[in-house]
C-alpha cells in the first residue's frame, strides 16, 4: 500500500543545515491502522508532510501502491490527493462558508464527479460518525469533535486508498478524541479504510495495530498491537517513549 | 451544492466582509480619483490654472500624494484579501484541486471584483463631482465661470489606475498561488510581519533627521539660488528631503515597536508593544503614507484661510473706500461721472482726489540666465534700466495719502512692494527722452496700505524728469471715500472704468515695457509674447468678462474697491478654492480609509491573542485598554507627526515672505485660521479614533 524508503529531508536556517529526517523507511499495508509517534522534533510531522508531498523531500521513494508519488508533477499529485489520498488535520480545515454536508462532499466537488451517489455518501458518512443532526450547520456552529468527525468523514468521501492523520485529536477535550477515534475504527472496520496517523497522544496511539516511534529523525521502534489489550498497549508504549527518552538524558 | 461554482458562491457568501472592504477600498479609490480627475480636466479649472503655473503643480503634486495613498490602500487591502484566501486556497490544494484550475476560479474572481468596484467608482465619480461643484456654488460661491463642463479624457487616469489595481492584484494573486509548500498557504493567514530589531535611538534620531532633512530640503533652494547663482532642478533639489522622509521612518518604527515606553513604563504597555512588534513593516509603511497624506491634506486646507484671511485684512486695512488708475491717454469717467454714478446708487463721494503719476525706468541688477547640462544658472549685471515703476511728486503723495512727506532733491522714496520687499534705486531714467535723473533712495520705507510699488520724487526732480513725456506712460491716480459703501455703485463703477479703457490698457500686471524693450533688443521673446515657453502660463486679459477671477486677479488697472473686493474676495480665486478643498477632502478620505482598516485588520489579525490573554485572567477592562492603545498608535503618530510637519513648513513659509524672518500680523491671522482649522480636523480624527476603538471592542466582544 504505502512504502517509504530511506527519506531524506533537511533544512536549512541561514548557514546551518538541520537534518529531520535521516533515511526514514516503513511500510503500511492495506487496511491497516498505523501510528507515528515520538517526542516533539522528532520528524512526525515532517514525516507526513513529504508522503503528502506538501513539502519535497531531500531524498529516498515514497510509493503509494505502484505509484512513485516524489515523481509526480503538480496536476497528477493534485489527482493523486483528490482520489487515492484523504486528509484529516489538527485543525481540522474545514471551510467556514459551506455547511458540514457541503464541506464533507468538496473533495468530490473538487473532482468533478458530482452525481446523485455524492450526496447519498455524505449522508452516510454523516450516518456513520454520528453527525447527521448537524449536517446542515456550519463549522464555527458544531464542537471541535464533531468538525474532526466531518474531517474523517471528508477524507473518506473519495473512497482513498490512504486516510493521513496529523495530531487529529491534538486540539480536541478527551470526549472529542474518543469520538474521532471511534471515527477511525468504524472507517477502518466498517469501510476497510487503510489509516496512516501521526500523534503524541499515547491513548490514541494505542488503538493502532502498529505505531512507529521516531526520534531523531529515524525509526528506532516499532510496536506491533497483536491481542493485546488497550490498556497494556498504551503501557507499552509509554514505556518505549519512556525508555527512549532516558537514552537521551543519560 | 453541485459544482465548484457553488462552491465558491457559497464561499464569497460568508467572506462577504473581506470582499467588502477590498471592494470598498477599490470603489473609494476609484471614485475619488475619477471625480478629482473630473474636476481637474474639466476646461473650467484648466483655464483657470495656468499652465506650468505654481497652483498647477501644487495641486498635482497633493493629487499624486493622494493616488499613492489609494494605490498604497488598494494593494494592502488586496494583501488583506489574499491573506483571508490562504485558509481555503490551502484546503483546495490539500484536498486535490490542481493550482491551475483553483489559479483560474483566482484570477476570474480578482478580476471581476477589480472591474465591477472600479468600474463603479468610474461611474459615480463624474455623479459626486458634479455634486460636490453644485454644493459648493450652493454654499459657497458661485460665479459665471464655475460651470463645470466635462471632458472624456478625464477617465484616462481612472482607467489606468484601474488596470494597474488589476496588474498588481494579479500579480499578487499569482505569487500567492505559487508558494511551493501548501502548507505555507494554510499557514499564511497566521504569518506575522516581524520588525527587526530597531535600535533605541531611532526615536530621537528620527526627529533629528527631520528637522536636518526639512531644513535642508527648504533651505537648499534659497542657497543655490542666492549663493551658487544655480536655479537648481526640482528633483535634485528635493532630494534634500530624503534624511527627513529617513527619519520619519525611524519615528514611526520607533513609535510602533513601543520605543517610548522604555524603563519601568514597558511593562504597561508590553502586550500592545508585543503584539504591534509584528504586524510591524506593514503598519509603518501604511503610518507612512497616512503622514504624509495628513500633510498634504492640511497643505490643500490652509490654501483657503491662507489666501482669504491676508486678503480680507489687506480690504480692511486700506485707508480709502476707492482707488484707481488709468493711462492717461484713455478716455475715462471724471469727477462729476463719478459723482453722478454715485447718486443714481444713492452714494456720495467724498474726499475726491486726483492726482498724475509716471511710469519711469529704474536702475538695478538683471539676472543673466544661462542654460546648462545641470539646469539654468545665471550671473548678475547692473543695467541702468531694469524696469518701469510708477512715480509721484511728493505733493501728489502727499495729497493722496494725507502724508506731510518731505523729500530734497535727488531722494527718493519708496513703499514696499507687493512681497514686502523694499529696493533701493540710484538712476531714474524717462524711457522716451532718455533724460536721467541720480537719486538716493530714502532709508525708511513710506507706509501704505493703499500703495505698493510706488516711488515719490521731489516736485522739481518730478518735474524735471517726466518733461517731454507722453500721455501713454502717465497715468491719472484717483481716490475718494464713499458714503454708503455701496457694492452695487462700485460694481458698476469698475465696469465703466473696464468699458473706458481701450485695448491698449488691456495689460496684465507685472507687463513691464522696459523689460519688453531688452528682449527685444536681444532678439528674445518676452515672457508675455506667444514665443515665448512661458505664455501659457499667464492668462488672457479680456475686458468682454470683467467679472472673470482672470480679470480681476491680473489686470494692471484694476481698482481697489473696498466693498466690491470685499464681496468678491472669495469668488476671485473660487475655482482654486474648490480645487484645493476637493484634494483636502480627498486626501483626508484616503487617511480615514487607512486608518480605519489598518486598525480592523490589526485587531483582527491579533484576534487569537486576545483570546489567550482572555484564558490567562485579563479582564474586559485590562483588555479594552490594550486594543484602545493598539488603535492609538495606528492614529496618533501619524496625525501627529503629519501635522507638526506642515504647521512647521508653513511657519518657514511664512517667516521667509518678505525676508525679514518675521510672521507679521496679517500672516499670524491667517495662520490662526489654520490652527482652527487643525483643531476642527483634529476633532473629527479623535472622533473616527472612538469609532474605531469602539469597532474593535465589538469584534473583540468585549
Amino acid at each position: 500500500m504505502l512504502s517509504v524508503q530511506d527519506l531524506h529531508k533537511s533544512y536549512e536556517i541561514g548557514k546551518d543545515k538541520y537534518e529531520v529526517l535521516k533515511g526514514v523507511s516503513l511500510e503500511v499495508k492495506k487496511g491497516e491502522f498505523v501510528g507515528v509517534m515520538g517526542p516533539s522534533g522528532s520528524g512526525k510531522s515532517t514525516l507526513l508532510n513529504c508522503i503528502s508531498c506538501y513539502i519535497p523531500s531531500d531524498s529516498g521513494r515514497i510509493k503509494l501502491g505502484h505509484t512513485d508519488l516524489a515523481t509526480l508533477d503538480e496536476a497528477r499529485m493534485a489527482h493523486v490527493r483528490n482520489e487515492k489520498l484523504g486528509f484529516v488535520f489538527q485543525d481540522f480545515l474545514l471551510l467556514d462558508g459551506l455547511t458540514i454536508r457541503d464541506n464533507i462532499m468538496l473533495p468530490r466537488i473538487i473532482g468533478g464527479r458530482t452525481d446523485a451517489s455524492m450526496e447519498r455518501s455524505a449522508d452516510m458518512l454523516c450516518d456513520l460518525f454520528g453527525i447527521s443532526q448537524i449536517k446542515n450547520k456550519f463549522p464555527a456552529d458544531v464542537s471541535g469533535g464533531e468538525r474532526q468527525r466531518t474531517a474523517v468523514a471528508r477524507a473518506l468521501i473519495n473512497d482513498p486508498e490512504l486516510i493521513l492523520a496529523d495530531e487529529p485529536t491534538g486540539n480536541l477535550d478527551s470526549k472529542s478524541a474518543q469520538a474521532v477515534i471511534d471515527a477511525f475504527l468504524r472507517a477502518k472496520n466498517e469501510l476497510s479504510a487503510t489509516i496512516f496517523m501521526v500523534t503524541h497522544d499515547s491513548f490514541a496511539a494505542s488503538f493502532c495495530d502498529r505505531v512507529v516511534i521516531l526520534k531523531d529523525g529515524d525509526v528506532r521502534k516499532t510496536l506491533v498491537r497483536g491481542g493485546q489489550e488497550r490498556r497494556d498497549f498504551q503501557d507499552a508504549l509509554l514505556d518505549t517513549i519512556r525508555e527512549l527518552s532516558e537514552v537521551r538524558e543519560a | 451544492m453541485k459544482d465548484r461554482n457553488a462552491v465558491f458562491r457559497a464561499l464569497r457568501k460568508s467572506e462577504k466582509n473581506q470582499y467588502t472592504l477590498l471592494s470598498g477600498c477599490l470603489f473609494f479609490a476609484s471614485l475619488l480619483i475619477t471625480a478629482f480627475c473630473m474636476m481637474m480636466y474639466s476646461p473650467t479649472v484648466q483655464n483657470t490654472l495656468p499652465e506650468g503655473g505654481d497652483s498647477r503643480k501644487q495641486v498635482m503634486m497633493v493629487f499624486v500624494l493622494a493616488v499613492i495613498g489609494c494605490a498604497a490602500f488598494s494593494i494592502y487591502a488586496a494583501g488583506l484579501f489574499f491573506r483571508y484566501k490562504s485558509r481555503g486556497a490551502g484546503v483546495f490544494l490539500a484536498l486535490g484541486m490542481s493550482r491551475k484550475v483553483l489559479g483560474q476560479q483566482l484570477r476570474r474572481e480578482v478580476v471581476r471584483l477589480t472591474l465591477v468596484s472600479c468600474g463603479t467608482g468610474l461611474v459615480l465619480g463624474t455623479p459626486l463631482c458634479w455634486i460636490i461643484w453644485s454644493v459648493f456654488r450652493l454654499t459657497l460661491v458661485d460665479t459665471p465661470e464655475m460651470i463645470l463642463i466635462f471632458d472624456l479624457r478625464a477617465y484616462g487616469i481612472p482607467v489606468v489606475f484601474t488596470a494597474f489595481v488589476l496588474i498588481a492584484l494579479l500579480i499578487m494573486q499569482h505569487r500567492f498561488l505559487s508558494r511551493v509548500n501548501v502548507l505555507d498557504i494554510i499557514q499564511e493567514s497566521h504569518r506575522a510581519e516581524p520588525v527587526r530589531a530597531v535600535p533605541h535611538w531611532y526615536g530621537w534620531g528620527g526627529i533629528l533627521m527631520m528637522v536636518l532633512g526639512g531644513l535642508l530640503g527648504y533651505f537648499t533652494p534659497t542657497f543655490c539660488i542666492l549663493v551658487l547663482h544655480w536655479y537648481a532642478p526640482e528633483f535634485l533639489t528635493a532630494l534634500f528631503y530624503l534624511p527627513a522622509l529617513i527619519g520619519l521612518y525611524w519615528v514611526l518604527l520607533h513609535t510602533v515597536t513601543g520605543g517610548w515606553h522604555r524603563g519601568k513604563n514597558r511593562y504597561r504597555h508590553l502586550i500592545e508593544s508585543s503584539m504591534m512588534q509584528f504586524q510591524g513593516r506593514q503598519t509603518v509603511r501604511n503610518m507612512l503614507v497616512v503622514t504624509v497624506l495628513v500633510a498634504g491634506a492640511y497643505f490643500s486646507s490652509f490654501y483657503t484661510p491662507m489666501l482669504i484671511t491676508p486678503g480680507k485684512a489687506e480690504i480692511t486695512n486700506r485707508p480709502m473706500d476707492c482707488q484707481f488708475f488709468y493711462r492717461a491717454d484713455q478716455e475715462m469717467l471724471g469727477k462729476e461721472e463719478i459723482e453722478a454714478l454715485a447718486a443714481r446708487y444713492g452714494e456720495r463721494i467724498t474726499d475726491y482726489v486726483e492726482m498724475p503719476s509716471a511710469s519711469l525706468a529704474v536702475d538695478g541688477t538683471r539676472h543673466i540666465e544661462t542654460q546648462g547640462s545641470m539646469g539654468t544658472t545665471y550671473t548678475r549685471e547692473y543695467t541702468e534700466t531694469l524696469c518701469e515703476i510708477r512715480f509721484f511728486s511728493v505733493s501728489a503723495w502727499n495729497a493722496l495719502t494725507g502724508d506731510s512727506l518731505v523729500l530734497r532733491s535727488g531722494e527718493s522714496a519708496a513703499t514696499l512692494d507687493r512681497y514686502g520687499d523694499f529696493d533701493t534705486i540710484g538712476l531714474v531714467t524717462n524711457p522716451v527722452t532718455r533724460e536721467q535723473l541720480r537719486v538716493r533712495t530714502v532709508d525708511e520705507p513710506l507706509q501704505s496700505d493703499l500703495f505698493h510699488d510706488i516711488r515719490v520724487l521731489s516736485d522739481a526732480d518730478y518735474a524735471q524728469i517726466t518733461r517731454g513725456l507722453p500721455l501713454d506712460w502717465r497715468e491719472i491716480q484717483i481716490v475718494f471715500n464713499t458714503e454708503g459703501d455701496s457694492y452695487d455703485f462700485e460694481k458698476k463703477l469698475f465696469h465703466e472704468i473696464v468699458a473706458h479703457s481701450g485695448t491698449e490698457a488691456a495689460r496684465i500686471d507685472g507687463d513691464d515695457r522696459i523689460e519688453r524693450e531688452y528682449y527685444i533688443e536681444k532678439g528674445e521673446p518676452y515672457f508675455l509674447e506667444p514665443e515665448s515657453p512661458h505664455y501659457a502660463a499667464f492668462p488672457p486679459i479680456d475686458p468682454d468678462k470683467p467679472d472673470a477671477s482672470d480679470f480681476r486677479m491680473n489686470w494692471k488697472y484694476m481698482p481697489k474697491f473696498r466693498a466690491l473686493d470685499a464681496g468678491d474676495v472669495v469668488s476671485n480665486f473660487a475655482v482654486f478654492l474648490l480645487l484645493f478643498v476637493f484634494v483636502a477632502i480627498l486626501c483626508f478620505a484616503a487617511v480615514a480609509v487607512i486608518l480605519y482598516t489598518r486598525s480592523q485588520t490589526l485587531i483582527l489579525s491579533n484576534l487569537w491573542v486576545y483570546e489567550d490573554l482572555r484564558k490567562l485572567g485579563a479582564s474586559n477592562a485590562y483588555l479594552r485598554k490594550t486594543s484602545k492603545e493598539q488603535v492609538k498608535r495606528v492614529f496618533l503618530a501619524p496625525v501627529l507627526i503629519g501635522t507638526l510637519l506642515i504647521l512647521c513648513f508653513y511657519t518657514l513659509i511664512l517667516m521667509g515672505n518678505g525676508g525679514d524672518g518675521v510672521i507679521d500680523a496679517t500672516e499670524r491671522t491667517a495662520f490662526a485660521s489654520c490652527l482652527i482649522l487643525v483643531g476642527i480636523l483634529s476633532a473629527v480624527f479623535y472622533g473616527l479614533y472612538r469609532v474605531t476603538v469602539k469597532k474593535a471592542w465589538e469584534t473583540l466582544k468585549l
